[in-house]
């Protein structure tokens, strides 16, 4: 059953991903692109990590998805001949290069040690699925998977505070930076337009009254 | 191990699934979808319906529908056929499976929110740990759904819409989910069931200052979040003809429809969940719940109960928001952007805090009592009260400070141009 499951949700991932670089019209890209993110939210739920994906639907579906459509519809024509992009020059370096993240991945994922108390990804035969244990009450693989979001939380507070709060301060940053970039225009607008209502009559002036 | 080795067993093959899914739940599962989501649910929407214009028709002092049946209670059925026969008109323009999908997209959206509610004890479709995570990236699906309905029309009235309707869907999304923070504080727990139980603990969550300020943010956002008035603007039909779905007819434009009652019926099932106490009729008492003593009579009764309760508790918060529809006129945007980010986010931040400091005088320290509710009251309320003021006031300064601004609209403006005060003698009415 979940194999038939993982063939089905990889076979929609996959094809959604490929007409996501395939797709000529950036609107369709940026729903297959969504379409992914939904089926990687499924894998999750496939590994039994109900939280992870509901996360994943917020954030990349509900959240990334919408401001890539809004960056869309803000950048450019929208409902024109606008939106569709040619064949690329950069099409043959676009795919050495993401031959060669792919290449990396793989084999950092399949190399990986792990730390001594954890189990590796290279090591499968050892590997107990997640679940394995988690019938007997009170126990850590039982906790991890019946109440994910408190166990995210501890480790984010405890082992990866660092990483979270640079993130978080990263994140600060770009808002920052983002509400100054949004309001010197209109901070100009209105030091030039100075407090009370410059001249008015002056664009009237030339037009006959009635 | 050589780099790429392919290993013997695949990853996920290999693994057992801890959830197993036995015979009884998948019969249970089954009922739930057959029975609730594909008869129950749609027929409470329909019914719900005939309410709203029943009930829009008092407040506007009319009758309403009552032709179809005895006091038109078959109007819906009526209106169902007569969409199913309408013809299924597509724009030439239109991108043809992405117009076809978005309505799909914000229906599951509508029907996923309801898969996690506790309605009565065992009686919750799924119980999630991490259910109220869930319920907000369910909902969080379905501007998507808008956006893409309106980008497909090709028409600049869908296209207005339905940017209006993501931007103003984004912004009350934030205080929606912050208003929310302090149940799942309160819950120590995502899941909608642990947060029912706790409130059969320490009293409905709503009964607390924050809880009741979180209450009202979520309504109020919740509102907008349904493009219901006074938060219609992105489907206001004096401007932009019928926003975002101007383009659709006939049962794809009824799956819009459908899916904005049953999200009505979900944020009331949500609600109801998390600030009302879920079916218990009094606020301070396990009163169904202590009935309960492992026999399977027992339980039917206090289900019953619960159920009642719930759907009565669900039906005033409908009633409220279709009084808040036919009462109120609609908000302009400038407004509107500004109540979702000056006052209900940085109200709902705040009150994540006052929440925590409730949480110390009351919940921390073991079983509820009329002291401890009293201190938690006295020491949260005034707090509460001036949080909301603070942010009023402040707003009403800079509001004031800013109104003669040259960005902004004024009477100033709407004059006619001969009666510019510049030009002496020119303007008849003006001559003093």
């Amino acid at each position: 059953m979940a194999r038939i499951l993982f063939l089905v949700i990889a076979g929609v991932g996959l094809t959604s991903a490929l007409s996501t670089v395939l797709s000529r019209n950036l609107v369709r890209a940026a729903v297959s692109l969504a379409g992914f993110f939904f089926t990687v939210a499924c894998l999750f739920i496939l590994l039994e990590a109900e939280f992870l994906a509901a996360l994943q639907v917020l954030i990349y579906v509900g959240a990334v998805s919408i401001l890539l459509m809004f960056g869309i519809m803000l950048t450019r024509g929208v409902q024109g001949t606008d939106l569709v992009s040619g064949p690329s020059a950069a099409r043959l370096p676009g795919i050495v290069v993401g031959l060669v993240v792919f290449a990396v991945l793989g084999y950092a994922i399949f190399e990986e040690k792990g730390l001594r108390t954890q189990y590796s990804w290279g090591a499968l035969d050892e590997r107990t699925a997640i679940a394995r244990g988690s019938k007997e009450p009170g126990s850590p693989l039982r906790s991890a998977v019946n109440n994910m979001g408190k166990v995210v939380g501890v480790e984010l507070m405890t082992r990866y505070v660092i990483a979270f709060e640079l993130a978080g301060l990263l994140l600060t940053a770009a808002l920052v930076g983002a509400v100054a970039v949004a309001h010197r225009e209109e901070d100009e607008t209105r030091s030039t337009g100075s407090g009370v209502p410059p001249e008015k009559p002056e664009p009237t002036a030339d037009k006959p009254n009635p | 191990m050589t780099a790429f080795a392919v290993p013997t067993s695949w990853i996920f093959w290999a693994q057992e699934q801890a959830v197993e899914l036995d015979r009884g739940l998948a019969v249970r599962w089954g009922l739930w979808l057959v029975v609730g989501f594909l008869a129950v649910f749609p027929g409470i929407v329909a019914y719900m319906v005939l309410l709203e214009r029943k009930a829009a028709a008092r407040f506007q002092d009319r009758i309403g529908p009552n032709r179809v049946g005895p006091l038109g209670l078959l109007q819906p059925i009526a209106d169902a056929l007569k969409l199913l026969t309408k013809e299924d008109l597509v724009p030439r323009g239109a991108d043809a499976l992405v117009h076809l999908a978005a309505p799909v997209l914000v229906i599951v959206s509508a029907f996923l929110m309801l898969a996690v509610i506790p309605f009565a004890v065992g009686m919750a479709p799924v119980d999630l740990p991490s259910g109220v995570l869930y319920l907000i990236a369910a909902s969080s699906l379905s501007p998507l759904g808008v956006f893409l309905a309106g980008w497909s029309s090709r028409n600049k009235y869908s296209l207005l819409g339905a940017m209006r309707a993501v931007a103003q869907l984004v912004s009350y999304e934030i205080p929606q989910v912050l208003s929310v923070i302090p149940i799942v504080l309160w819950g120590g727990g995502l899941s909608l069931v642990a947060i029912f139980d706790k409130q059969a603990d320490y009293g409905w969550f709503i009964a607390s200052p924050p809880g009741l300020l979180a209450f009202l943010i979520l309504l109020v956002a919740s509102i907008a979040e349904l493009n219901r008035a006074p938060f219609d603007i992105p489907e206001a039909e004096s401007e932009i003809v019928a926003g975002f779905h101007t383009e659709y007819s006939g049962m794809r434009f009824s799956l819009f429809f459908l899916a904005e009652y049953l999200s009505v019926f979900a944020v009331g099932c949500l609600a109801t969940a998390l600030f009302l106490g879920g079916g218990m009729p009094i606020p301070f008492a396990r009163f169904p719940l202590n009935l309960l003593d492992g026999s399977l009579a027992r339980l039917v009764v206090v289900d019953l109960i619960l159920l009642a309760v719930f759907a009565a508790k669900v039906f005033s918060f409908v009633l409220l928001m279709i009084w808040i529809r036919a009462t109120l006129l609609r908000l302009r945007v400038d407004r509107l952007m500004n109540f979702a980010w000056k006052y209900l986010t940085p109200l709902a931040i705040v009150n994540i805090l006052v929440a925590g400091i409730w949480y110390e005088c009351v919940i921390r320290p073991g079983a509820l009592t009329l002291g401890r509710w009293l201190g938690g009251t006295l020491v949260t309320g005034p707090m509460v009260a001036g949080l909301v003021w603070l942010a009023f006031w402040v707003n009403r300064r800079e509001w004031a400070g800013e109104a003669a601004g040259p960005g902004r609209p004024s009477l100033e403006g709407a004059r006619p141009d001969w009666e510019t005060p510049g030009q002496t003698g020119a303007s008849p009415q003006r001559a003093h």
